[in-house]
């Protein structure tokens, strides 16, 4: 068993997704505790990719690729995982607000979220702030993760944070914002609980995020 | 006498090429072979609508065009077309072979001109740059390297317009939000230039519009580009392309992407208007993979640029380059650095309008200290591009006859006739230790600052040719913005 999740774990770090989904599979069918999986197989992997990646020694497109690799497996381990573990790895829903049309930035975010057992879910660009917080009412994220980069279209995000409170709903998600022109004093101008400059900057705060 | 040659080949400018003939051909081909297999998404119906009169493959929004209406478009194109100032004199022959230099749109900050802090940028910021880009030699059309953040949201772009170009009479290359503020611009483009039919002659500016990597069309891009061609406007239809993340990481693939984007409104203004002014190219870098920011200092740029000029030309289309910017954060070396090499290759590969000199901090800081750097760096360039000229004058073999072996050509009237042709700095430090010592040893970023703030404090610049009663009716399309924004929102 060790030896598989050692194997998950190498497994990640090249990329490989077919063999981590099928490891994650073969793991559970022998019985191993899916928490022991997350935490001994995947999230050990993960650790190294990311500080492999701090390191300069792996670039973004292996990242993605490990990280689309964990989602595999996450998908496979996710309704196996108890209530408490599986809140620690959330559900993340990202948008670029209304007007805004960039989003390589905001994808980049959210696959890097994937990487670390987020679930996330893509609203993808140019979206209604109503339709954001339908989005969070159905899919009830722990997180919100909102981009825009044009400062017209910077406001949007704080009539999103006023939209969640108005719903009832704004202390039921944190919202994390990002994009060339967002600051971290524009997040707490709007009232934010996060900003990100970047990808794995915001992969990172949005693990604290959960935790607090 | 001169003696007469014929079949005399002259090698006037020096070309750097990274394409040869057959893998332009096979680029375009391959351009053709995206718009009408994958095809490209149009959010607009009413462009959708044209594409399908005319034998494009309509599905949802994707739009796939074949080859012949490609070709057909490409026939209809203008051989040049000529760019005015607004007092009437010709500035810029969109034609091959001709590079002109500016900077670029709308970033997030503005370096300070005081106090050297980037900071949100602000209305005064236009003008700065209008005037500073009118005093410098090499600086061909104005772009405003600001996106203006205290004049009401929305009306940002016409602000910009109406400040730039009573400050500079140096071409625009202007951009707007939608529609409503591309009619703004042009108002003012047709007062500046004595009415609508005194514009149809005398065309003093260029819109510019962008197509989103991979392969679409927003609605507010097209329907832009859709009112250029109505009115005639010269318009610019450019992406910026990030290499490995919105288009293919391999440079080819970049280009080929690229280049398809932008035929797809070439394809619909010569639809519109055949023979309309239309300018394809962008940003074209890649994406640094560890830091996740589009690098404007790679290298990667100039193949990238290059390549794309060789087939704006090969399809007969003016090239939209980019140069002079850079990934650093203050004034520094490898800001020179950067720049160097993206402005001496832009000009060696002939792009027409190179854009974004005065770019920072990969795309969010607006520098004018660095488009006065880079206005020095264009001439240095132009003297490359200017290359040799071998005739008999040049050859002056009767003045080296004359003095023989030994003895020098400081007295010469050849000399005194040819060494102006030589280029003279006006920021490069050429002085001999003891005297840059004592003229306080300057740097090259001082130099820089100080002929910035020369400009600033002493240039008078065009304003006071503005008459009274076109800065009112200018004021008039300005307030007219405003409430049209307040009614119709953004
Ligand atoms: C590429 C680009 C475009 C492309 C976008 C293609 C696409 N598929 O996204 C196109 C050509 C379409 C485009 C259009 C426009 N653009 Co643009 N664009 C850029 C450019 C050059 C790069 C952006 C980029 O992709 N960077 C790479 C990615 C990886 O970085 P990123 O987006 O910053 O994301 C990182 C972080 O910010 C953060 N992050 C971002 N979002 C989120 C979200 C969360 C939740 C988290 C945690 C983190 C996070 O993490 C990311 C990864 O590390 C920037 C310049 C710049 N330096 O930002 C201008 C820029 C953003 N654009 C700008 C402008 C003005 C426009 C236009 C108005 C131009 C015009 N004249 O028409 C239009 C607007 C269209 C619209 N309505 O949105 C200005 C904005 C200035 C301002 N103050 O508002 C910029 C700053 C500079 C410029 N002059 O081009 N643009």
């Amino acid at each position: 068993m060790t030896e598989k999740l050692g194997k998950i774990a190498d497994g990640l770090l090249s990329g490989n997704v077919e063999e981590v989904s099928n490891l994650t599979q073969e793991l559970l069918d022998d019985g191993t505790d899916p928490e022991e999986i997350l935490q001994k197989g995947l999230f050990a992997g993960m650790d190294v990719v990311s500080q492999k990646f701090k390191d300069c020694e792996m670039f973004i497109p292996e990242v993605l690729r490990s990280a689309k690799a964990m989602q595999g497996a996450m998908e496979k381990l996710r309704p196996k995982l108890s209530e408490a573990s599986s809140s620690k790895a959330g559900t993340v829903v990202t948008a670029t607000v209304q007007g805004d049309l960039h989003d390589i930035g905001k994808n980049l975010a959210g696959m890097m979220m994937e990487g670390s057992g987020f679930n996330v879910i893509d609203m993808g660009i140019d979206r209604k702030t109503e339709d954001i917080v339908n989005a969070v009412k159905e899919n009830k994220p722990q997180i919100l993760g909102l981009s825009a980069l044009l400062t017209t279209t910077m406001p949007k995000m704080g009539e999103v944070i006023n939209a969640l409170k108005e719903a009832g709903i704004r202390d039921q998600v944190k919202v994390m914002i990002g994009g060339a022109p967002v600051t971290d004093d524009f997040a707490e101008e709007i009232g934010a609980d996060a900003y990100a400059p970047n990808a794995s900057i915001g992969t990172e705060k949005a693990l604290e995020l959960i935790k607090a | 006498m001169a003696s007469v040659r014929t079949n005399y080949t002259i090698n006037r400018s020096p070309r750097f090429s990274f394409l040869s003939e057959d893998q332009k051909e096979t680029i375009f081909h391959g351009m053709l072979k995206v718009l009408q297999d994958t095809g490209a998404d149009v959010h607009h119906e009413g462009a959708r609508e044209i594409f399908k009169k005319h034998g494009c493959k309509i599905d949802g929004v994707r739009v796939r065009i074949p080859p012949k209406l490609v070709r057909q478009a490409l026939q209809c194109l203008p051989l040049m077309t000529t760019i005015f100032d607004w007092e009437g004199n010709p500035r810029i022959y969109v034609e091959e072979n001709r590079s002109y230099f500016g900077p670029g749109p709308t970033l997030v900050y503005y370096r300070d001109p005081y106090t050297l802090e980037r900071r949100q940028c602000l209305r005064e910021d236009a003008t700065t740059t209008a005037r500073v880009c009118d005093a410098l030699n090499n600086i061909g059309f104005v772009e405003g390297l600001i996106s203006i953040s205290d004049v009401p949201r929305g009306t940002e772009d016409v602000y910009e317009f109406a400040d730039m170009i009573q400050n500079t009479t140096t071409p625009i290359m202007a951009w707007a939000f939608h529609r409503g503020g591309a009619k703004d611009l042009h108002r003012i483009g047709c007062i500046m230039a004595g009415g609508e039919e005194a514009f149809k002659k005398k065309p003093n500016y260029i819109l510019y519009s962008e197509p989103i990597s991979p392969l679409v069309s927003d609605f507010h891009a097209i329907d832009k580009l859709m009112y250029c061609a109505e009115q005639g406007i010269p318009q610019d239809y450019s992406p910026c392309a990030i290499g490995g993340a919105t288009v293919p990481a391999t440079h080819a693939g970049q280009i080929v992407v690229a280049l398809s984007e932008s035929m797809v409104g070439v394809v619909l203004s010569q639809l519109i208007n055949p023979g309309t002014c239309i300018i394809l190219g962008g940003v074209q870098a890649p994406l640094d993979m560890q830091r996740a920011i589009y690098s404007y200092g790679a290298p990667e740029l100039n193949p990238l640029c290059g390549g794309l000029t060789e087939m704006a030309r090969y399809c007969g289309l003016p090239m939209f380059g980019t140069s002079g910017c850079t990934d650093t954060k203050t004034m520094e070396i490898q800001s020179g650095i950067e720049a160097a090499l993206s402005i001496h290759s832009s000009m060696l590969t002939g792009a027409n309008f190179v854009h974004d000199n005065g770019y920072t901090e990969s795309g969010k800081t607006g520098d004018i200290f660095q488009t006065v750097m880079d206005d020095e760096i264009i001439g240095m360039a132009r003297v490359i591009e200017d290359g040799l000229d071998v005739s008999e004058e040049s050859l002056a073999l009767d003045v080296i006859n004359n003095v023989g072996s030994g003895g020098h050509y400081l007295y010469e009237d050849h000399t005194m006739k040819w060494f102006r042709k030589h280029w003279r700095p006006s920021l490069m430090d050429r002085q001999s230790y003891e005297d840059w010592d004592k003229a306080g040893r300057t740097t090259m970023k001082e130099r820089i600052i100080n002929k910035t703030r020369d400009i600033l404090e002493n240039y008078e610049g065009p304003i006071n040719k503005v008459p009274g009663e076109v800065r009112k009716d200018i004021q008039q399309v300005v307030d007219d913005a405003v409430a049209r924004v307040e009614r119709e929102g953004l």
